[in-house]
């Protein structure tokens, strides 16, 4: 073919009408928004020039066009293709707002629908950047029923590849269930939105007056409602992160996850982990503190963090090899399990028992959160639903008891009946049926009443509780714990653990699924 | 289309009272003050912990948290706090800076029933994010009720040794 | 009296450690007690015998319980007791109970003790004996009526005080009549939480003072005398940080005057062992007394090096009844000397208490430098005691050299693990108020904008290093490589097990 040549001409012809539908100006308005353009965030998702754009020239559907506005764009507003994240085949679209408000319309659905599937047949992960106004109008059902059919893409995909959403603009209506059914939500705060009804609506209706980022900015969404695991102040951050956050985690279900290279420079002997937990009971530390002395140095990768602050979870490395961390958060609300606790940690088991990522739990828990609220909510509904994650992983799975480990939430937290695969405890931990109060004042009722002065009983009785209850040391020969260890052993014992587990392989009874209670 | 990744030159770290130092890139080991250069090291080793060796001198360093871009160092026994910018993300805050101006009021709320401890910050008093305000204590734990946002107090809603119920407005907090 | 043998140290930290090292000199064995807070303290290493004392239950700490440490003594055998500063230093029943025992107190009589604590007293004594005072009421205060009358008689401003009180707690300055009200009762609900005694009196509030103490060593033979001054008006709501002596603002005349004041109120009250009078220095150079503390002071290594005289050892020679061998002109001061209180504390927080653990420590020695101390690298320093890490003591031929080596000093201490008043004392250094002398008690909270001494080019490095941090973390090619492949490696066990289950 020569290059002046008829065929050659209208190529680059329409490869120039292309560039100039991204005009200048339009960048330019997107940027006042301060926000990046579609083309812009793909850029700095993908390592440098592996990304490749597919369906760059579709246009849009002509249905509808006789009402309302609509422009004939080259791509009808997403960026669809895939590319490589640290050498990694990784598919990917990105909604462009610049082009009709990134307004789903049946051809744009179409390609996303096609990337999701490319992505599913490959076994790689998918990440889906959203910047849309919502359906089309002009286009109606035909653009409602693509919703429908990029749903039921993610649902099928679901625990077979790794989907990842990132907000980074409005998502309103019926859009924003697509993200809500991918495994991780991340969001930029101050110029991304979630909401099923805007407030506009919620003006009409209720004659209430909120801002979109009150309703459902990324602040909200990461302390309130959960539905963001992750947000960032800008978008360059937000897209570092998920490239970070992507290097814990496989292809697809059969892999094991990635492994870092590792620099031996994490001691296995770590007497710091010693100081961290305070002698007395009641005082309060960051647990975060621990996961940082066990794993791999910078390597913990906190998910869903200003939700639910009493359970932390997130990504760690051993070695180079990727765990989930669950543990309990002294530090807020004394680390108790509530409604929310129960389900963070419920859908980040099953996520790591999904994608082949071993669980750690880090055990300090004085118990169920008490009170109306909670029970009327819900939480004997929702803390099953720790319960159900936790028996249902076959990952491999180990319990360390830092301090408290007490009733129903210590069976809760990986217990041995539960199927804990290795469960130890440091010298500090309180095993019991209850809290030493709490057990006192049941066992010693009569003689807490008769007594000259009760409160001194007290004391003495529960110092003795402690001594002879509430102690690591009896579940040891009792064999609920497996070995009472010493703190800055704790990543040299964790290590060993996981590798003897590595090639667990636990026989499920084949049915179609459990019946989780959700 | 495939767009070039755009290569970052410079990067900025802002101090949290609003001053600005540039860096180019590729990072240098020096430190420009006053217009001469002077070269700097981090280093670590067993007998002096993490520090910086600066004209002769080796100076205390403590990186006390990380988050994002967002950095608070102890340098010589003063902690300092940076957020570290990008060219890009220089821009966006000043787009956004320009849009958003509205300053709001933030109240919060007791997480759950308990007791008044202690009342540690006074009406009228600036706030920085994460700075505590009260100590709540229940389950027999002291909880310490932090703000999310920095700004000014102007209303505290309990005294210490008063028992709270979940929601109560323990504060209420102008938004800076 | 008898021979001193063995002492209980009823206390803890530096103190306990500077007190069993003269006693060490002296050739007297100590006794620390080991408490659950702080099992593994440094003090215990310094003593010839530990007491274990399981005080977990315990109600109040060891070191406030009168009968525990009495019955602590006597089984442990030892015939003296030192209490420190602090704790039960200034508890007349404790030293009571001392004597009912027969063990040495070493410290003043209970009768001196409980004279110069309870502040109407106090006052009432000074009065007798014509020392300059503030103007102010006799006694307690019953009512904000009285109060206003007192008021009306010796002029605004005033300032009401808790009758039993100390450290700045239930103090309050009232500048016109209409605000007394709110502040006697403000004062005397305050003095009540913290003193278990509501009663308040009031005096003349002065503006602007210095606070300059005299160090007084008195002896059972009815000797006494003093060892010069020392400055202290570097303090913030009462808690000092920094002293010195002499102090820039006394020549010799006042020295003299102010010194033969101190010595005539110790008189007063037939005071033996080593004790402060405290006064305040108006800027026409009136003083006025303000209390008497009757125990070793936190400050005292200033007065010891400018006089070469061991404080301590003066205090257990006249407990065993010794006679001082000092009299007032053998006192000579001999160059200046400065003392930095090195606190676990937040500057920048508004010096905020910063318990934690000293990861590393490192103190300056040499010539001149004196340092006191009780934790060493590995110590915690706990919330349940005082926030001090170390005390610097420098000295110089004169006011200008010691600042001098003072600065020098501060930049060889290397602590990590907490905060502390460090940057403060490096501003202090460079300050000229303090370089000048000029300062008084309103210098931190009036004259200071900011707290901590930073150079434009510490910021700057700080920014460095955050950036640096940041390339690391984000920008680098030095972040871990990734390996896609060894994930991709299955033994024929998991392999078997994945494709059948799915």
């Amino acid at each position: 073919m020569e290059i002046n040549g008829k065929y050659f001409r209208s190529f680059i012809e329409r490869e120039e009408a292309l560039k100039k539908q991204y005009s200048a100006e339009r960048i330019k308005k997107q940027h006042s928004k301060g926000k990046l353009t579609a083309h812009e965030r793909i850029a700095l998702l993908f390592d440098d020039g592996t990304f490749e754009e597919i369906d760059a020239y579709v246009t849009p559907s002509d249905q509808g066009v006789e009402f309302g506005r609509m422009e004939l764009a080259y791509g009808d507003g997403v960026v669809t293709g895939h590319g490589k994240i640290d050498g990694r085949l990784v598919f990917a679209f990105a909604q462009d707002f610049t082009i009709m408000g990134g307004s789903l319309g049946i051809v744009h659905a179409r390609k996303i629908a096609k990337v999701q599937e490319m992505a599913l047949k490959m076994g790689a992960p998918f990440i889906g950047i959203n910047d849309s106004g919502g359906a089309r109008i002009q286009e109606g059902i035909a653009s409602l029923n693509g919703y429908g059919v990029i749903f039921n893409n993610i649902i099928q995909s679901s625990g077979i590849i790794p989907q990842i959403s990132v907000i980074m603009g409005p998502a309103a209506g019926g859009a924003v269930y697509a993200p809500a059914l991918t495994d991780w939500v991340f969001m930029t705060s101050n110029t991304s939105y979630m909401f099923v009804t805007g407030p506009n609506v919620v003006r009409e209706v209720l004659n209430e007056e909120i801002t979109s980022e009150e309703l459902g900015g990324a602040e909200v969404h990461a302390r309130k409602s959960g539905v963001a695991n992750m947000i960032y102040d800008d978008e360059e951050n937000t897209i570092i992160a998920v490239r970070k956050f992507l290097s814990y985690l496989p292809s697809n279900n059969l892999e094991n996850p990635p492994v870092a290279t590792y620099a031996d420079e994490t001691p296995g002997i770590n007497p710091k982990l010693r100081d961290i937990v305070p002698d007395d009971p009641n005082k309060a530390y960051d647990v975060r503190d621990v996961i940082n002395q066990i794993v791999d140095r910078n390597s913990f990768f906190e998910t869903s963090e200003l939700f639910a602050g009493s359970l932390v979870t997130g990504f760690g490395r051993l070695e180079g090899k990727t765990i989930g961390i669950v543990a309990n958060q002294p530090k807020v609300l004394a680390g108790v399990l509530d409604i929310d606790s129960s389900v963070k940690g419920a859908r980040f088991i099953r996520f790591c028992d999904a994608f082949n990522i071993p669980i750690l739990t880090l055990e300090d828990v004085p118990g169920f959160l008490p009170g109306k609220d909670q029970e009327h909510s819900g939480i004997i509904r929702h803390g099953a639903k720790m319960l159900f994650a936790y028996a249902e992983a076959t990952v491999p799975r180990i319990t360390v008891i830092l301090r408290k480990a007490y009733g129903g939430a210590y069976i809760v937290m990986n217990s041995k009946g539960m199927g804990g695969d290795f469960n130890y405890a440091w010298p500090s931990a309180e095993i019991a049926v209850m809290g030493p109060d709490g057990a006192v004042a049941i066992l010693y009722r009569r003689e807490l009443a008769e007594a000259k002065d009760p409160v001194a009983l007290k004391k003495e009785l529960v110092k003795k509780y402690r001594e002879k209850v509430a102690n690591p040391f009896i579940a040891d020969e009792k064999g609920f714990i497996d070995e009472v260890i010493d703190p800055a052993l704790t990543r040299e014992k964790v290590l060993s653990a996981f590798s003897a587990l590595s090639n667990k392989s636990v026989k499920v009874p084949s049915r179609k699924h459990g019946n989780m209670p959700l | 289309m495939t767009p070039e990744k755009p290569a970052i030159k410079k990067l900025y770290a802002l101090s949290n009272e609003g001053r600005k130092f540039a860096f180019s890139l590729p990072l240098k080991n020096v430190v420009r003050v006053n217009g001469r250069d002077y070269s700097v090291e981090l280093r670590e080793d067993e007998k002096y912990g993490v520090h910086v060796l600066w004209k002769n001198r080796r100076y205390p360093v403590e990186i006390v948290r990380t988050k994002q871009n967002r950095y608070e160092i102890l340098f010589n026994d003063i902690s300092h706090t940076f957020t570290v910018e990008t060219p890009v993300s220089m821009q966006r805050k000043k787009a956004l800076g320009t849009a958003r101006e509205k300053s709001t009021t933030l109240i919060v709320r007791a997480p759950m029933p308990g007791r008044i401890i202690d009342v540690l910050v006074r009406e009228g008093a600036e706030v920085v994010r994460g700075e505590a305000l009260v100590i709540l204590e229940a389950m027999k734990m002291q909880n310490e009720i932090q703000s999310v946002v920095s700004g000014t107090v102007v209303r505290i809603g309990v005294r210490s040794g008063q028992n709270v119920m979940k929601d109560d407005i323990l504060a209420e907090i102008k938004v800076r | 009296m008898k021979k001193i043998t063995r002492i209980l140290i009823a206390n803890r930290g530096e103190i306990a450690v500077r007190i069993m090292r003269t006693a060490r000199k002296m050739g007297i064995e100590t006794v620390a007690v080991r408490t659950a807070v702080e099992p593994d303290a440094m003090y215990l290493s310094h003593a010839d015998f530990i007491h274990e004392e399981d005080d977990e239950l315990a109600e109040i700490p060891v070191f406030l319980d009168v009968e525990k440490l009495i019955a602590i003594a006597l089984k442990t055998k030892c015939n003296a007791v030192h209490p420190g500063y602090g704790f039960l230093a200034e508890n007349a029943y404790f030293a009571e109970r001392c004597r009912d025992n027969k063990i040495t107190f070493i410290g003043p009589s209970p009768d001196a003790i409980y004279k110069m604590g309870n502040k109407p007293v106090a006052r009432q004594i000074a009065m007798k004996h014509k020392i300059p005072m503030a103007m102010g009421s006799t006694g307690s205060v019953a009512n904000e009526d009285e109060a206003v009358r007192h008021a009306a008689r010796i002029g605004y401003p005033v300032i009401i005080k808790a009758a039993s009180g100390g450290g700045g707690r239930g103090m309050r300055i009232v500048r016109m009549e209409s605000e007394m009200e709110k502040m006697f009762i403000l004062a005397s609900r305050e003095a009540e939480k913290a003193f278990n005694d509501p009663s308040v009196f009031i005096e003349k509030y002065i503006e602007n003072p210095k606070h300059i103490e005299f160090q007084i060593l008195g002896d059972t033979h009815g000797n006494i005398i003093h060892l010069g001054e020392r400055e202290c008006s570097i303090q913030r709501k009462h808690q000092k940080l920094l002293e010195e002596a002499p102090s820039p603002a006394l020549d010799e005349e006042l020295r003299a005057q102010m010194g033969e004041t101190a010595v005539r109120i110790a008189r007063a009250v037939g005071y033996y062992s080593a004790g402060t009078v405290e006064f305040l220095l108006d800027s026409d150079r009136n003083f006025y007394f303000m209390e008497m503390n009757t125990r070793i002071q936190v400050e005292h290594p200033v007065t010891e090096m400018i006089t070469g005289i061991d404080l301590i050892e003066q205090q257990i020679r006249i407990a065993s009844g010794e006679e001082l061998t000092l009299r007032q002109k053998d006192v000579k001061l001999a160059g200046w000397a400065i003392e930095c209180r090195i606190n676990a504390e937040d500057v920048q927080a508004g010096f905020a208490p910063a318990p934690g653990k000293i990861e590393k420590l490192s103190l300056p020695e040499g010539p001149g430098v004196r340092i006191d101390t009780g934790v060493r690298a590995g110590s915690s320093i706990v919330a349940s005691y005082d926030s001090m890490i170390a005390k610097l003591i420098v000295t110089g031929r004169d006011r200008h050299e010691a600042i001098i080596n003072m600065k020098q000093a501060l930049d060889k201490v290397w602590i990590k693990g907490t905060k502390t008043t460090l940057p403060f004392f490096r501003m202090l250094m460079r300050h000229q108020a303090f370089q000048a002398g000029t300062f008084t008690t309103s210098f931190i909270e009036k004259d200071l904008d900011r707290y901590h001494f930073s150079s434009e080019y510490e910021e700057t490095i700080a920014a460095w290093i955050a950036t640096k941090l940041f390339t690391e973390e984000n920008l680098s090619s030095g972040k871990p490589g990734i390996s896609f492949d060894q994930g991709r490696e299955l033994t024929p066990w998991l392999l078997r097990k994945r494709l059948t289950q799915f």
